[in-house]
């Protein structure tokens, strides 16, 4: 019954979020507050009629209803209850649905958030949110229908595609959504700001934790991916310039530049053409993707099955949302003026303003890349493929750009900066940059790349310590606290700056794991039981690794053969390694799919390939003669810190979203009120200012932030 | 077919949440809410945030000290021109008394207002560097340079507002 009612509900809130939409519009122009009441009802509404259909869907797969067409072509009896669940969003119908609901709970949440705060905005704000729930329900309701039926019911589904039988599965996707879909509101914000004419800093205000936090799921989601296709696809690596890969990036690069672009506008008033260009632009790049990954247009790993509907469905709303937001735009240029110039080139703001020109570059050449085939595709007929290559020649120099402007901006001043004081402050960093250039190039780093990202590297991080380390010591002369105290409060008291600085360690930790690439070793060899194979590790050692034999496992469901290795480091014994292959005869046609092993040290993997194995394995053979396997070993250096980056960026993203020292309550205002009256000395700004101007940045930071 | 009661009744339920506030007049707010910050207030943030970032760098060896003092006074100047205007907003809508309660502010903020506020009344803002003095006081507090007359100095960095 939950399933039908499901479907109802996905009916409801059709009308209901059209509804909805009109009413938070006709109110906001009319300052109607009953239909704005109204119209912010409905997307409370919706979001419970969406909860009740995705509830639907969730019942109908754990209770293998295989009537519905959606369970039958993504579940069977035997998937784990951990895959059924997640039959939500793994395929089309379910995921867009799943969509609909992630942006309805973000809506209802900005608008309980702004429920006595930006009242002048957000009507439209509302209104444009119902505008894409609608959309979403319509595409829910009459291209992808989760509840259509067959007309009969199968004994058992075709079952999920094995490759999406991974725990990233529950993991990825979902974040990703998270990532997509709170971007809407950022973007509901900056339509509203355009429509309602009141451009000054303050949407800006209220939207920048959203921007953080789609920027953090975004950065979360894309880091997953990387996780699961290096520890499922099997070929050794963690990004192919995938199309959908790509597309996923593309928001991310676009959030970047405006996470640091909006700085200036706060604290200068500049750039506000740009950051509302920048916000459109990312939330556009978010339908993009959708686009790119729900046509099936452009082959991937992502495939969903080609939808040419949906195609143009996604390329109309992106059209229309682009021509609207550039007209609003346009319409409002007068408001959008600066308020003042840049005043020195040599100044912070212009190291974000080439921060933000090399990102927007390294999105043009990802979106070209990605792009290009398709478009050839579509003029010459003849099918292309833009590969990594191309990727990587574009955007590794890029990227070493926006590494070096890592470590340049933090040292520069706000405003402007004198030619003296870079120098001297650049003195120390550079002497580590030229000191571990020359170490790493005497021990026979001789690749160019590498080499640069990891002096880079090294520089950036010197500036990064050298920043804390002042901003310690400053806090703990003038407060006279230990320097663990100083340290943790320096951080409390102006959490996006140092939260900012502790992302950029994690990037660059990031980047020295990608550098190490140029290191990758890989052997491939076809071996018996007993035969030995070794392979040296860029950092010294060699690993030893011997071939102990096959077992084969044979259920309905699939054949497995599983290879056994142990592995000596140095002619020590280390443990032992597996590495499976299997055929999925649960899926039709069957499918092979690999289970690489890895084994991971702080500073590299020993990663282990099933390559090819004798087909009569896979029928059930455990006669010696077919024990003869195709093994693929490589030693990736640094990919480990690849995901200990990550960790340290979303901690660093934790620290600057994470709630202000509160917004402070009206019975401390009333408190301070009193002590303020009476303090007419000059508390804040003296040479001893440090101390108390940190002060202000927490009560500045829980205003603003 | 099971789900035709339930259903007619979640459309009764959704319909009558959503028609109520026009059926009975209830509003939503569409006021300005005294918690929220004004433009003026936020002016006023982000010029006492760019002070504090100014004196970070300048402790931070990034600035020159000329420079620094310049830039100190200019955004001290513009924090005074925003202040000036919060409280011409605050006087636009009626509200007297609360002057001092900004909305949102805590403390450390509470005294930087007071401090420039009380040197635009009967303090002494320094030419030199920006900085907000006492009543009284001859030398700057912060710069050490001499003060001049009252109200001269007064105007001449919180004027223009």
């Amino acid at each position: 019954m939950i399933p039908a009612l499901g479907e109802v509900a996905l009916w409801i809130a059709l009308p209901i979020s059209i509804w909805g939409c009109v009413l938070a519009f006709l109110g906001g122009r009319w300052s109607r507050g009953d239909l704005v009441l109204s119209g912010e009802r409905s997307t409370f509404a919706v979001t419970a009629l969406l909860s009740i259909a995705a509830l639907g869907v969730v019942v109908a797969f754990m209770g293998d209803q295989f009537q519905y067409w959606y369970v039958y072509n993504y579940s069977s009896t035997n998937l784990h209850p951990y895959y059924k669940f997640s039959g939500l969003w793994a395929g089309q119908r379910g995921s867009l649905l799943f969509w609909g609901l992630n942006l309805s709970l973000f809506s209802s949440l900005a608008l309980w958030m702004n429920r006595s705060r930006n009242r002048d905005l957000m009507p439209y704000v509302n209104g444009v949110l119902l505008a894409f729930l609608a959309f979403f329900i319509s595409i829910s309701l009459f291209v992808t229908p989760p509840f259509e039926q067959l007309g009969f019911t199968p004994t058992d589904g075709r079952g999920l595609n094995p490759q999406l039988q991974n725990y990233w599965m529950t993991i990825h996707p979902p974040t990703m959504y998270l990532g997509f879909t709170s971007f809407t509101v950022p973007f509901a914000f900056a339509m509203s700001a355009l429509m309602v004419g009141r451009l000054d800093a303050r949407w800006i205000q209220a939207t920048r934790k959203w921007i953080l936090t789609s920027w953090f799921f975004l950065s979360l989601a894309v880091i997953f991916g990387m996780r699961w296709a290096y520890e499922e696809l099997g070929w050794g690596g963690y990004w192919f310039w995938d199309p959908v890969e790509n597309a996923s990036l593309l928001p991310w690069l676009v959030a970047t530049a405006f996470l640091h672009s909006v700085m200036i506008q706060e604290s200068t008033g500049m750039l506000k053409v740009w950051n509302m260009g920048l916000v459109v632009l990312t939330f556009l790049m978010t339908i993009f993707a959708t686009f790119l990954t729900r046509s099936g247009l452009i082959e991937s790993v992502h495939s969903f099955a080609q939808n040419l509907t949906i195609a143009w469905i996604f390329l109309g709303c992106l059209g229309v949302t682009g021509g609207v937001a550039l007209v609003l735009i346009i319409w409002r240029l007068p408001l959008l003026s600066s308020d003042r110039q840049f005043e020195s080139m040599l100044s912070r703001e212009s190291a974000f303003l080439l921060n933000n020109l090399v990102l927007l570059g390294v999105a043009f050449a990802v979106t070209w890349g990605t792009l290009f085939p398709l478009i050839t595709e579509g003029l010459t007929g003849s099918k292309v493929s833009v590969g990594p290559p191309f990727f990587n020649q574009v955007n590794i120099p890029i990227g070493l750009i926006l590494l070096a402007l890592m470590g340049i901006g933090p040292v520069i001043a706000w405003r402007r900066a004198s030619p003296r004081n870079l120098r001297r402050n650049f003195l120390f960093p550079c002497a580590v940059f030229l000191g571990i250039l020359t170490i790493l190039f005497s021990v026979g780093v001789r690749h160019f790349y590498a080499l640069l990202t990891f002096s880079l590297g090294a520089f950036v991080l010197t500036v990064i310590v050298v920043e804390f380390w002042k901003g310690t010591r400053a806090r703990a002369r003038i407060e006279e606290e230990n320097s663990f105290t100083a340290f943790v409060h320096l951080i409390r008291r102006n959490r996006r700056r140092w939260g900012g600085y502790i992302v950029h360690v994690g990037v660059v930790i990031m980047f020295m794991g990608f550098a190490g690439t140029a290191y990758d070793r890989e052997v491939r060899q076809s071996m018996v039981p007993g035969e030995t194979l070794t392979i040296q590790s860029p950092f010294g050692y060699e690993y030893a690794l011997t071939y102990q034999g096959l077992s084969t496992t044979l259920v309905p469901s699939m054949r497995q053969a599983i290879a056994l290795f142990t592995v000596q480091k140095d002619g020590v014994d280390i443990g032992s390694i597996t590495t499976e292959r299997q055929l999925v005869l649960a899926v039709n046609p069957p499918q092979p799919i690999s289970q690489v092993g890895v084994r991971s040290t702080l500073v590299e993997d020993l990663y282990l390939i099933l390559a090819t194995v004798d087909d009569a394995v896979l029928l059930g053979s455990n006669d010696p003669q077919f024990q003869r396997a195709t093994f693929q070993v490589l030693v990736n250096p640094l990919v480990p810190w690849i995901w200990y980056g990550g960790l340290i960026l979303a901690t660093g993203a934790l620290i600057g979203l994470w709630p202000g020292a509160g917004a402070p309550t009206r019975s401390a205002r009333m408190g301070s009120r009193g002590g303020a009256s009476t303090g007419t000395g000059a508390p804040g700004v003296g040479p001893n200012g440090e101390a108390s101007s940190t002060d202000l940045s927490t009560s500045v930071s829980a205003t603003v932030g | 077919m099971s789900a035709i009661i339930p259903g007619v009744l979640l459309a009764l339920a959704a319909v009558f949440l959503v028609l109520h506030p026009i059926l009975t007049g209830r509003e939503a707010s569409m006021e300005w809410d005294k918690e929220e910050l004004t433009e003026a207030q936020h002016r006023r943030n982000v010029a006492l945030l760019a002070l504090r970032d100014v004196e970070y760098d300048f402790h931070a060896g990034k600035l020159d000290e000329r420079d620094y003092r310049a830039m100190k006074q200019e955004i001290s100047s513009e924090a005074l021109d925003a202040i000036d205007e919060e409280e011409a907003e605050w006087h636009a809508r009626g509200v007297e008394g609360v002057e001092l309660a900004v909305p949102g502010a805590s403390e450390g903020l509470e005294a930087e207002i007071a401090a420039l506020r009380a040197s635009i009344r009967e303090g002494i803002v320094c030419p030199q560097c920006g900085h907000p003095n006492p009543r009284g006081s001859r030398f700057c507090g912060d710069c050490g340079s001499a003060l001049p007359a009252r109200t001269g100095a007064t105007e001449s960095v919180a004027g223009g507002s």
